[in-house]
């Protein structure tokens, strides 16, 4: 299940930025997953061609760590399970990985903004509130009323 | 720190092409659409120069400030188009908010967050775009709709509000509440959201300060997307702005159309405080003298009025 922090989160094991952390903290066997390659393919366009090669459309041949922030800090939650990470690092397009990920493992993520998780149903909680929403709609509510950002 | 700039940064891979004419403006949108390579290409010009292989074409210099002693070298930067990425954790900082105003740079920053303590206009909020999806030209495009400066309207539509809501509690609100039947301040623009929310079964017209309103139109264009509010925007740039353009005086056209040649970021922090502090100079001396606090009644006889009615979007007329 996915749990959502709205605004700042003050927490020894937040991340703030993703992007640094995931440089100095992956393993090639995260880029090699099947998730992994699925949400680099998705949302940077590119190809895995191994643990420590990218092929992207515009920039050639990358290194992982020139992957996207917020196709990094998808891998890190999937990843990693001892950290809450900033998920304001993430844009729209990360929005159905997000809940993906969260099918099948407890997640919780920090945002400062009010990420637009489309019209599929789901269950996330709000920490601030403790409230379960189910759609996007309700959740815009729920920050929005209780002033989270 | 007055001027558009345009800016055009490249290598071999990627073309960016941006447009800069206030002193701050935000980069957001999707994950990999190019907004870190930006910010990448041009901290390695700054450091390398052309032996980056990179250019960079600018009538100013532009710089990278990253979290490290951010604020000693921003202390030491003038005339300087400066880029902060979302990286910075000190970009929402009461601190930067200070250093901000009054500082003769611009700043172009990367959050998908919204910035509360900084006065940025709606209209400097982009999204990278592709040119096209094979090209490696990137353009930044507007993130909300600038048509006739209203929005979630349909051009077309007449809007016939039951309520209007003004962020302005003072003159702004004097004059509308003249030119529309049924008219309340919202007191301040982070009062919008809850005023439309509990007058949600209205048709409602929402007028606010374009120009310092970027902080906030994130969250009131969220909640319009996911209910059936019949609720319109109108965001001209300032109250201030309106009185000026309805030509009560006699105001160069420059001035509203080319602000960003005079509204200098030194001494105003937004094009706000500009409009405000021009129209109090150009009618100090006229029958319209012009105070924030309390509209002169010049403004509300019936041909002021019209004049006025005359700048707003035919729609709301």
């Amino acid at each position: 299940m996915l749990k959502i922090y709205f605004g700042e989160l003050e927490a020894d094991n937040y991340i703030f930025n993703p992007d640094v952390y995931f440089n100095n903290t992956y393993e090639d066997e995260w880029i090699v997953d099947k998730l992994s390659v699925d949400m680099i393919k998705d949302v940077d366009g590119s190809d895995v061609i191994g643990p420590r090669l990218i092929d992207s459309p515009y920039l050639g041949s990358i290194p992982v760590e020139r992957l996207s922030g917020g196709v990094k800090t998808l891998i890190l939650m999937n990843n990693d399970d001892s950290h809450v990470f900033n998920a304001s690092a993430c844009g729209d397009n990360c929005a159905k990985w997000i809940l993906k990920i969260a099918e099948n493992k407890d997640i919780m993520i920090r945002l400062g903004y009010l990420m637009d998780f489309g019209d599929t149903s789901f269950e996330v909680e709000i920490v601030n509130t403790g409230k379960m929403v189910h759609s996007n709609k309700e959740l815009v509510l729920e920050v929005l009323d209780n002033k989270l950002i | 720190m007055v001027g558009k700039y345009d800016i055009e940064i490249y290598n071999n891979k990627v073309h960016y092409f941006l447009t800069i004419k206030r002193n701050i403006t935000i980069l957001k949108g999707n994950s990999a659409t190019g907004k870190t390579e930006l910010i990448r290409l041009i901290s390695e010009y700054e450091a390398n120069g052309n032996s980056s292989g990179i250019s960079l074409k600018c009538d100013k210099k532009c710089s990278v400030l990253t979290n490290i002693a951010w604020e000693l070298r921003l202390a030491s930067m003038s005339q300087t188009i400066i880029f902060i990425d979302e990286t910075a954790d000190f970009i929402k900082t009461k601190r930067f908010a200070e250093l901000v105003k009054g500082s003769d740079n611009y700043f172009v920053i990367v959050t998908r967050d919204d910035l509360s303590q900084l006065p940025y206009s709606i209209d400097e909020i982009y999204g990278l775009t592709n040119v096209s999806s094979t090209s490696k030209y990137k353009a930044y495009k507007k993130v909300y709709n600038e048509m006739y400066k209203l929005y979630n309207l349909n051009p077309i539509q007449r809007v016939n509000p039951e309520l209007v809501i003004t962020e302005d509690s003072n003159s702004g609100y004097q004059c509308f509440s003249h030119i529309f039947a049924n008219c309340v301040s919202a007191n301040g623009k982070s009062n919008i959201y809850a005023n439309i929310r509990t007058q949600s079964d209205k048709r409602i017209l929402v007028i606010v300060d374009g120009a310092a309103f970027g902080p906030e139109v994130g969250k009131i264009m969220s909640y319009l997307a996911v209910n059936d509010n019949s609720c319109v925007l109108y965001a001209p740039e300032s109250f201030e702005y309106i009185l000026l353009s309805s030509e009560l005086l006699d105001v160069p056209k420059d001035i509203l159309h080319e602000t960003y040649n005079y509204a200098d970021s030194k001494a105003f922090v937004s094009w706000e405080e500009y409009y405000t502090r021009y129209l109090i100079d150009a009618s100090g001396q006229t029958i319209y003298k012009y105070s924030k606090t309390q509209l002169n009644k010049n403004y509300l006889g019936n041909k002021a009025l019209e004049k006025i009615k005359q700048v707003l979007p035919e729609q709301i007329q």
